[in-house]
């Protein structure tokens, strides 16, 4: 066993690299490299559940931990990288609302509030600890910029990644607030492969800069236009 | 035997859509479905003790209760006459070149699957199984509203998947929170809702009120609660007539259904006190929205979708009062709603195949010489916007009547601006049906248009059921208000 003053500070480390991660994906303009950099968002998590299973043992962690490496490290980058090669498109330079700066400048104050707000709801639970509350506020700090990367960007395949940034807050928020038994952390996994196949075949007919022309009057079919394009 | 015997049935029915590449076939083998899955809930209904215990049932994952049973049976009968009026109505979308043949065995694969999760959603025992399948729901009914694929409704259907599963994001937080509720008070966490609610007024409140608006988000976006509505009016306004009339008759249960359920866990506990004044101006500023929207509309489908949203509203209000009477009416309004919103879309989509917008379904609805051209629709869409406004004698006056008496005990302010939202909804149909039915075609240009002939398979769903609705308004069955009574029974109201 390893000493658990090194899990822990360990962990730590890789809370910074989520946070980078996370304000990476608000905050760029290349649409490329956005899909690796939430594949390395991703590893960190499969990280931080190995760690954590050196700590507490349980055997959940594990599985949890095998399930997002084969899931959203390896398949769902893989299938959107090469939907954007369909697509064509390697920036994405539109923003609604709000622009990086002011989104980053946003996602600091939200961690604030939210640290405020959990240090108040989490110590009536067993978790109390610095690193299980840094932990959850973290899962939801992540969950509400993936939630402003969604709100704040045109293209539908970066509105993709700003949801399944959300999830990653939100698989965090679990590892770190209770034990959640393994069938409905897999629930949540199929969903989310399911989705990002519906919203990424159909990001390639509203993504696709072909169809700026014919806005209306081309009116295209669903498979027959992801295998052509 | 009897989840397998539904998903046996479903699986056959794939199966046999598979195979075939007749339009008629696909259509029939979704009309025998849905009339299985009606028959076996009939079936379960009145043969069977509920709560059932079988194989499967009745274990941690699936239950059949009264509440659950009682969805299904709501689900099925609409399924039935969806698929029914497909028939004629996707007919009609495959001539005008609207829904691509190639996409005929997705759309009846996709719906045929949505029936299944639908059962399945209103038969899980546990939040955790529940979200998935609601999830799923979200995702495959997304499917059936880009199937058009016209680019207006991808983004329909893009704007409804993230609006619901991002909310739905929080819902999963919220029953995480639970989870750890019960971890905490119980020994051992769980998601089962007959334990939850078996233990609930041990909860601690302060989290117990976290997790319910965690979970409150979710579901709200998915029934289209204000803030959370913005998806509705346009997934249900561009979906084909048919889908339209299973996302409001249906799906928008789905999300209410769970509101309501989770609602009744925090019903045991004083948490509630804090809550109901929350859900209150929730339900109010829905109906409100809905109600200044409804004013100046001038797509009929839009309109109707906005109807569905002030209904959520009331239903959300009736259930803040939380005294037993209130949520009998409420779940009386829910059946009520869902059968008028399914033929008040049906005869739209009708209306629809007649005056199409070649360009959009967005724009405003060029409607001339309704009565020439479509009498019969235009009827029914008289006689049901009667109903959705709650005119006796059909259901909604009752429902929206005892709710509205609830209300005024509860508060007479509440019950002033709930009157007055009411009235301004009704206004909004009542300008609408007026001035778009009474317009008349120039004599000389008018009078080359075809009359849209509506195909019979269109006409006896609808038929169907504005009878059922006036059988249910007039006679008030008394077996089905026992039945109402067991689920208040059950929810421990």
């Amino acid at each position: 066993m390893i000493d658990t003053a090194i899990v822990i500070g360990i962990i730590r480390i890789l809370f910074v690299c989520i946070i980078i991660t996370a304000a990476y994906i608000i905050s760029t303009r290349n649409l490329l490299s956005v899909v690796s950099v939430y594949a390395l968002q991703s590893l960190t998590l499969v990280a931080i559940a190995i760690s954590l299973f050196s700590l507490e043992g349980s055997i959940v962690l594990l599985e949890i931990a095998l399930v997002t490496f084969f899931s959203k490290v390896i398949i769902i980058p893989y299938f959107i990288a090469t939907i954007q090669e369909k697509i064509r498109i390697k920036r994405d330079i539109e923003f609604h609302y709000l622009n990086p700066t002011s989104s980053l400048l946003l996602s600091m104050v939200l961690m604030l509030v939210i640290y405020m707000a959990l240090s108040k709801i989490v110590p009536e639970t067993p978790a109390h600890n610095s690193l299980f509350l840094f932990g959850a506020v973290l899962g939801i700090s992540l969950m509400l910029m993936g939630m402003m990367v969604t709100f704040s960007r045109k293209r539908a395949i970066t509105k993709v990644l700003g949801f399944l940034s959300m999830e990653n807050g939100v698989l965090l928020f679990g590892m770190f607030v209770t034990e959640l038994p393994f069938i409905i952390e897999f629930l949540i996994i199929i969903d989310l492969i399911i989705l990002v196949i519906l919203t990424a075949v159909l990001s390639v007919g509203i993504d696709s800069t072909l169809e700026d022309y014919h806005k209306r009057l081309h009116q295209f079919h669903l498979l027959k236009d992801s295998e052509e394009i | 035997m009897i989840l397998i015997s539904f998903v046996l049935v479903s699986v056959v029915s794939l199966v046999l859509i598979a195979i075939t590449r007749n339009h008629r076939h696909m259509n029939t083998v979704c009309i025998m479905q849905a009339l299985i899955f009606a028959a076996l809930a009939v079936y379960l209904a009145l043969t069977q003790h509920v709560p059932v215990f079988s194989f499967l049932v009745g274990s941690q994952y699936f239950f059949i209760d009264h509440f659950g049973l009682f969805e299904v049976l709501i689900a099925t009968v609409i399924f039935t006459c969806a698929a029914t009026y497909a028939r004629g109505y996707v007919e009609g979308l495959l001539e005008s070149g609207e829904l691509e043949k190639g996409s005929l065995k997705l759309f009846y694969a996709a719906w045929t699957l949505l029936l299944l999760l639908i059962v399945f959603a209103f038969f899980s025992d546990n939040f955790a199984l529940f979200w998935i399948f609601a999830e799923l729901t979200t995702v495959i009914s997304a499917m059936l509203i880009a199937i058009l694929a016209a680019r207006e409704n991808i983004d329909a259907a893009f704007k409804y998947i993230f609006i619901a599963s991002i909310s739905m994001l929080f819902a999963f937080v919220g029953f995480i929170f639970l989870f750890e509720i019960s971890r905490v008070s119980l020994g051992t966490g769980t998601l089962n809702w007959t334990v939850l609610m078996q233990y609930a007024d041990r909860f601690p409140t302060g989290m117990l009120i976290a997790s319910f608006v965690l979970v409150f988000i979710g579901f709200a976006a998915k029934s289209g609660i204000f803030p959370f509505h913005t998806w509705l009016p346009e997934a249900h306004a561009k979906a084909p007539s048919a889908v339209s009339a299973i996302l409001s008759g249906v799906l928008l249960n789905v999300g209410i259904y769970g509101i309501i359920r989770m609602y009744a866990i925090v019903h045991q506990t004083i948490a509630f006190t804090t809550l109901a004044p929350m859900i209150t101006v929730f339900g109010l500023l829905t109906v409100g929205i809905s109600a200044i929207s409804m004013l100046p509309q001038k797509n009929l489908k839009k309109l109707v979708a906005f109807s569905s949203v002030e209904n959520m509203g009331i239903m959300l209000v009736g259930l803040a009062i939380s005294t037993p009477v209130a949520l009998f009416w409420v779940l009386f309004q829910i059946v009520a709603h869902s059968l008028t919103k399914a033929s008040m879309f049906f005869s739209a989509g009708i209306l629809h195949r007649q005056y199409r917008n070649r360009f959009s379904s967005d724009a405003p609805d060029d409607i001339r010489d309704i009565f020439r051209l479509q009498p019969f629709a235009a009827w029914i869409i008289i006689l049901s916007g009667l109903a959705i406004i709650g005119m006796p004698p059909f259901p909604l006056f009752f429902s929206e009547f005892f709710i509205m008496l609830q209300l005024g005990a509860a508060s007479l302010w509440v019950l002033g601006i709930m009157l007055l939202l009411l009235f301004i909804a009704s206004v909004g149909l009542g300008y609408f049906v007026l001035t778009t039915f009474t317009q008349m075609s120039e004599p000389d240009t008018g009078s080359d248009i075809e009359p849209y002939l509506t195909p019979a398979s269109m006409k006896v769903p609808i038929i169907f059921l504005i009878g059922l609705l006036l059988i249910i308004g007039i006679f008030l069955p008394s077996h089905g208000m026992e039945y109402l009574n067991q689920i208040v029974m059950e929810l421990k109201f």
